[in-house]
């Protein structure tokens, strides 16, 4: 059974050079993060919070990877079907959960390259100390989280499969994931009866350990909920996608452009 | 934060009048990826709704400023979403489905065609502001005065004018290189930042609030809040936004120019 | 075993338009398709746009469902198993898209030799055997969006073959690819069914279906209209002669005319310019009906008259127009007797 971790590898390494060569992912991997990064400095800074900088910075990154989680695995059906490949991949005698994990692991690695230019930019603009609590925990921790958030975005990719407008679902999911993970602000600050919602989401989970391995506090647990909760939803996506593809064949909505 | 990946129209006044406004239209539809109804209710109203609530709950936790600021700057800001994408695909997108040439072909003048591209993205982000900013209202509690009502709707209609000048001289970019979305995107991002929509702008350093000056939305944004607050019509800020939005106009147009004369030069227009 | 059965095929395309108030359409695109290919042969799938050819070839492929109807590939039901069939085929189709552009063609035969489920130990030798079968050789480490059509569709073939497929789909390999290219494609493709590869081919190119297929079956309006080899597709418009005739000013009422000429089975005209060239069959051997037949033309300018055996494409054309009903204006009740006698038991 050598054959599942290579067929991980093989298609991690080819999405991720693909989406590497693209202009507009590294648009988004990058230079928007940046812009959240400053924005955030900057209201941390005027709150008169200078010790939780590096948390700012941490936040803008966590903001970069959902995004590009996301974006990328709810565009990454609707990339293939631009172009052209989504067929050759449904024809392939693997199953699509297979075909589709490397790519939404893709779109989580390439977010990591936003948490990297987040914290860089801090500390080479603003001075941010890179005081991590737990610096080594912080390395585990990030990709532990992009793990999680990729086997996330699994289940995304499974949804959107049926549908031709994925970008309507994709764009409203933003923001409210940042606010109910408590990417930037403490969930606490939210409605009592919206904290189910976020115990329910991996990224809440994935958020509060590297936010951990930052300023100090409990990183194991929470980043264990992150991967139990990740393989869940990966689990819950397997079985999705045996279903949507059955769907797809009949409604014909593969080849759609 | 919002994002579109491509991965995205006697017999003088009358002719251009109608180029103006049917040609506008027939644009709009052909040209606008997101006039599907989930498309619409997705990416240009209920993401902004979120965008803002998102905001307000981020300046609760840090104390930087009160509801209003957050609710009022990122509704005006909602804007931008329908005017500076729609501004950026009413041109680039002809390049995406081939017809740019034809569309160049054309005999026509020039600054009807474009402007009445522009005309629908104004309208659809009037409506987009209007829309979060009453929602927002309802829902957090924010209580606005019926009598700025009309002020209100005036500077909504300006901020999305000068918002989708911005996003027509953004797209006329689009005739010269190919990724303009990626532009597109990045200034998006970079209003969200400088217009004051979600940091104060006394917070940022000096360079940065002079550049917000010369951006749309930024004295939209001062109006609107002057008047949900009940302090009546800020004339001066006002007249800013239409400067600003003029100014963009202007540019929109000259660029649209140069870069028509370089395409013919350069051979740029069929490269995808 | 039979390598593709297709029995009663049938695939309707369902689409909602309009908001609020969304109506449904239905489009029947393939209304009963039966036809079987045994292992090794070259099958050919003529049609005009829209004939439910890249239809019917998707449910063969797995990609669509039938609505109705059963089609099994080597024994797999390509409903009820589409594993098992995906792993005995391969799905190439025309046209630029695909494939990963911004990577090398090793790289997308890498990733595609994975997905496929080629050996590891296996691939490296594949990959290099197929770059040399499609030529491009030396340029396999560039990206492919600096290749030319030609190029891109060899690696399309390259990909398709990398688990050595039983059955190998070829949907409008040839479109848009120049003659030099298109017949090294021919090549390839004839060299493939000769080593044993069931080939089912669809395209536009008659002289192309003429070379390469051991049978066609012609599709219009979602069913099969015409099935059998070349020759005998040809053999139903044999017993005719085909006379064309340069003129200037033929009017409805002169082709009426020549219409009710005794021995005329077809006329059509068709105009290029001032100048109309009007096609009028006849039975076999009416070298004699010249004379009544420029007599029926009489009073309008005749340039060349010439007279030759019908084509493939006069066949195609006879099929498809007596299927759509396109007779009406120009060519009259033309091309009857197409249907009789021309399914043949498979040729294994």
């Amino acid at each position: 059974m050598t054959r599942l971790p290579r067929l991980i590898l093989v298609g991690v390494r080819t999405h991720v050079s693909y989406m590497s060569r693209s202009p507009i992912e590294i648009t988004f991997a990058v230079l928007v993060p940046l812009v959240y990064a400053t924005l955030a400095v900057y209201l941390f800074r005027a709150a008169g919070d200078p010790d939780r900088l590096l948390t700012a910075s941490v936040g803008a990154g966590l903001m970069g990877i959902w995004g590009s989680v996301l974006f990328g695995s709810g565009g990454a059906v609707q990339n293939q079907r631009w172009l052209g490949t989504l067929e050759t991949l449904v024809v392939a005698p693997t199953p699509l959960a297979l075909v589709l994990l490397p790519i939404t692991l893709a779109t989580a690695v390439i977010g990591t390259y936003a948490m990297g230019a987040t914290v860089l930019w801090g500390v080479l603009l603003f001075d941010v100390p890179l005081d991590f609590a737990h610096p080594l925990l912080f390395l585990v921790a990030v990709p532990v989280c992009v793990l999680s958030l990729g086997m996330t975005g699994l289940l995304l990719a499974a949804t959107f499969v049926l549908l031709r407008n994925a970008n309507a679902l994709a764009n409203p999911l933003d923001t409210p994931v940042w606010l109910l993970s408590g990417l930037l602000v403490p969930i606490t600050v939210l409605p009592a009866w919206t904290h189910p919602i976020s115990w329910a989401l991996p990224t809440t989970w994935g958020a509060r350990a590297v936010h951990a391995a930052t300023s100090g506090g409990d990183v194991l647990t929470p980043l264990l909920t992150a991967v139990a909760l990740g393989a869940g939803y990966a689990l819950a996506a397997v079985l999705v996608l045996g279903r949507v593809e059955r769907r797809a064949r009949a409604a014909a909505t593969l080849a759609l452009t | 934060m919002f994002r579109f990946r491509c991965r995205l129209l006697g017999f003088r006044f009358h002719a251009s009048s109608r180029l103006l406004v049917v040609g506008g239209a027939i644009s709009y539809r052909a040209l606008f990826n997101w006039t599907t109804p989930p498309m619409f209710i997705g990416t240009l109203l209920v993401g902004p709704l979120l965008q803002v609530f998102f905001f307000v709950f981020l300046g609760r936790e840090l104390g930087v400023a009160d509801d209003r600021f957050h609710l009022v700057g990122n509704a005006v800001l909602a804007a931008s979403a329908s005017c500076v994408y729609g501004g950026t695909m009413a041109v680039a997108n002809e390049r995406r489905y081939g017809t740019l040439g034809a569309v160049l072909l054309s005999p026509r003048r020039r600054v009807p065609l474009w402007l009445g591209r522009a005309l629908p993205y104004v309208l659809n982000g009037l409506f987009v502001s209007a829309f979060v900013l009453t929602v927002a209202a309802l829902v957090l509690g924010l209580p606005v005065p019926a009598g700025s009502l009309p002020g209100l709707g005036l500077v909504l209609l300006v901020a999305a004018g000068a918002c989708s000048a911005f996003g027509l001289a953004l797209g006329a970019l689009g005739l010269r290189f190919r990724d303009v979305f990626l532009v597109s995107n990045v200034a998006s991002s970079v209003l969200l930042l400088l217009t004051g929509a979600a940091v104060p702008r006394e917070t940022l350093p000096e360079w940065m609030r002079a550049a917000g000056e010369l951006l749309p939305l930024t004295h939209a944004a001062d109006a609107a809040r002057g008047l949900t607050a009940g302090a009546g019509l800020d004339g001066r800020l006002l007249g800013a936004e239409l400067a600003v939005g003029a100014g963009w106009g202007l540019l929109a147009v000259v660029l649209l120019a140069v870069f028509e004369r370089g395409s013919r030069r350069r051979a740029t227009l069929d490269v995808m | 075993m039979l390598a593709i059965e297709a029995d009663a095929l049938r695939r309707t395309y369902t689409s909602r338009t309009g908001w609020p108030r969304s109506r449904r359409t239905e489009t029947e695109a393939v209304r009963g398709v039966t036809f079987e290919v045994a292992p090794g042969e070259l099958f050919g799938l003529l049609g005009p746009n829209g004939a439910g050819k890249t239809t019917t070839i998707k449910m063969l492929n797995t990609l669509l469902l039938p609505t109705s109807g059963t089609a099994r590939v080597f024994g797999h039901d390509v409903a009820r198993d589409p594993v098992a069939v995906r792993r005995r085929i391969g799905y190439v189709f025309g046209g630029d898209r695909g494939l990963y552009d911004r990577l090398s063609a090793l790289d997308n035969l890498r990733y595609f030799a994975e997905l496929y489920g080629v050996g590891a130990r296996d691939q490296k030798r594949r990959i290099a055997e197929l770059l040399d079968l499609v030529g491009l050789v030396g340029r396999e480490k560039e990206r492919v969006e600096g290749y030319s059509r030609g190029m891109r569709q060899r690696l399309h073939i390259a990909r398709g073959l990398l688990h050595h497929p039983d059955v190998l789909f070829l949907d409008e390999p040839s479109i848009g690819v120049d003659p030099v290219a298109a017949r090294d494609l021919r090549r390839t493709v004839a060299d493939l069914a000769a080593a044993g590869t069931t080939v089912l081919l669809t395209t536009h190119y008659m002289a192309e279906a003429d070379e390469l297929c051991d049978r066609i079956a012609v599709i219009a309006g979602g069913r099969v209209r015409a099935l059998g080899t070349p020759g005998s597709l040809k053999s139903l418009v044999r017993e005719r002669d085909v006379l064309e005739i340069e003129a200037y000013g033929v009017d409805a009422e002169r082709l009426d005319r020549v219409r009710r000429v005794p021995g005329v089975r077809g006329v059509s005209a068709e105009d290029r310019g001032a100048l109309q060239t009007v096609t009028v069959q006849t039975g076999r051997g009416a070298s004699d009906l010249h004379g009544p037949v420029l007599a029926a033309l009489d009073g309008v300018r005749i340039g060349r008259v010439t007279s030759r055996e019908p084509s493939l494409e006069d066949a195609y054309i006879a099929i498809v127009e007596e299927a759509t009903g396109k007779s009406g204006s120009t060519s009259g009740d033309v091309h009857g007797g197409v249907h009789g006698g021309v399914s043949e038991g498979v040729s294994a």
